[in-house]
């Protein structure tokens, strides 16, 4: 679960559960964790990140609702069959949350769409090179 | 009994009416809290604000002036002895056997505990990477600390209770000591523990309490206290400084006379926000969910100005005695 690199900041504004929830979707959604894989037990990980152990069985519980975590009888959870799928939409979702965000300050200070337009397209740009 | 089958239920802590004086100063004032099983629990308050105090009289350490306590079901007053053999505790200037080894220091503990203790013992020295041949006295601050948390942890207490665990360590010996407070807490135990490392607190605590001056302030779940609170930043329209009246608690209010005012406002209603933002004067209002750290201060301050508008008032109340 190293290889995964979580980064979490508890005090960024974002619940801290949800900050484990989400890498975990960009983790499935990139196919860092596949399906059938397990994930660490709620004691390995909330040691691994040093963050209360209620936390990561919140977040756990939250992404065993959504069906992309499941429970393995006798051996712990696991990334659920099609949860690939899910995450792909999830983060897309998440994404679209952001760049609303980010509209909304650039629409208040005054940029036009034009101006915005033209900043999202030299970003994009930048990155297709 | 029935304190078997309600083990759960039934609180690790329990504070009530607790007073405390030293002389003329009151170190604690009428303290009650309850602490549940498997929650890490912080109590947070600036330097002599009385949580030491506090963790002192839980152990038996100190005795009450008024009010109980009790801890694992047993009467802080009377059963200290007990209390201090059945909790981990790790103080803030934890003293040690110096001429003793790693090893001496944890063979001659064991001998207070049940069997298991040296083993457990030896187990979490070599996680911590101690050396168990080092003299105590060799070791550096981190090593010493990390000595006395393997000694209040080796005999599986249900309860640690740690005064300012992690102050003065380096980075590693305090990644070490969240991890092992985490790691206890998803044993199903609980750790109590006193801060004013309010970054570490809001990582690992549940539940989190405030003391000032003696007084608690506060004692919620960090999500609850999240929720409850929220950070607005609100520019006011050109020419304007003076902000609408709203109908929430401010604990914080920040540039004032000023176009941008910060607030961080308690209990508020999406109705109450709305009219803010729906007010001729004001352009704008961002709104943040505040830090532990915003939520620690802004409690804080507004405590003093209770206590300076206390004081004020009566000394006007006293001025128009004067003048009558």
């Amino acid at each position: 679960m190293s290889e995964l690199f979580f980064e979490i900041n508890p005090s960024n504004g974002v619940p801290v559960y949800e900050q484990v929830a989400r890498q975990i979707v960009s983790a499935v959604a990139s196919g860092g964790l596949e399906s059938g894989q397990m994930v660490p037990s709620v004691r390995e990980m909330a040691k691994e990140l040093a963050i209360n152990p209620n936390t990561v069985a919140r977040a756990y519980r939250q992404l065993q609702d959504e069906a992309i975590l499941e429970t393995v009888r006798g051996s712990g959870i696991a990334v659920a069959s099609g949860a690939k799928q899910k995450c792909r939409s999830k983060r897309a979702k998440i994404i679209r949350g952001r760049i609303a965000g980010v509209m909304e300050e650039a629409r208040q200070s005054q940029l036009s769409d034009e101006e915005i337009m033209k900043m999202i397209q030299t970003e994009l740009r930048k990155r297709t090179k | 009994m029935s304190v078997d089958s309600n083990e759960k239920e039934y609180p690790v802590v329990k504070i009530s009416g607790l007073t405390k004086r030293f002389g003329s100063t009151v170190a604690l004032d009428d303290v009650s809290l309850k602490i549940p099983r498997g929650v890490v629990f912080a109590l947070l308050g600036e330097n002599g604000a009385g949580k030491s105090t506090c963790l002192r009289t839980l152990l038996g350490l100190e005795q009450p002036d008024s009010g109980s306590i009790e801890v694992l079901g047993m009467d802080s007053s009377k059963q200290g002895i007990d209390i201090r053999a059945s909790v981990g505790y790790v103080p803030e200037a934890p003293a040690l056997y110096e001429w003793m080894t790693v090893a001496e220091i944890g063979w001659f503990t064991a001998g207070f505990y049940p069997t298991g203790f040296q083993a457990e013992f030896e187990r979490l020295a070599t996680e911590y990477e101690l050396p168990l041949d080092r003299k105590i006295k060799k070791l550096s601050k981190g090593g010493k600390a990390k000595v006395s948390l393997a000694l209040a942890a080796a005999h599986k207490p249900p309860l640690m209770i740690m005064d300012e665990p992690t102050s003065g360590l380096d980075t590693l010996v305090r990644r070490k000591f969240l991890e092992s407070m985490v790691d206890i807490a998803a044993s199903g135990r609980t750790v109590l523990l006193s801060s004013h490392q309010i970054p570490e607190v809001e990582r690992v605590a549940d539940t989190v309490a405030i003391i000032n001056q003696g007084q608690l302030l506060v004692c919620d779940s960090l999500d609850n206290l999240k929720q409850s609170m929220e950070q607005w930043i609100v520019t006011l329209a050109s020419g304007i400084t003076e902000l609408p009246s709203i109908d929430a608690e401010i604990l914080l209010h920040e540039g004032q006379g000023s176009r941008r005012q910060r607030l961080l406002v308690r209990n508020t209603t999406p109705d109450c926000l709305w009219k803010m933002r729906d007010a001729h004067d004001v352009q704008e209002v961002e709104v943040h969910t505040p830090s532990l750290e915003e939520i620690f201060v802004g409690l804080i301050k507004s405590s003093k100005n209770k206590v300076s508008d206390k004081l004020s008032s009566a000394a006007s109340n006293q001025s128009a005695e004067v003048s009558q």
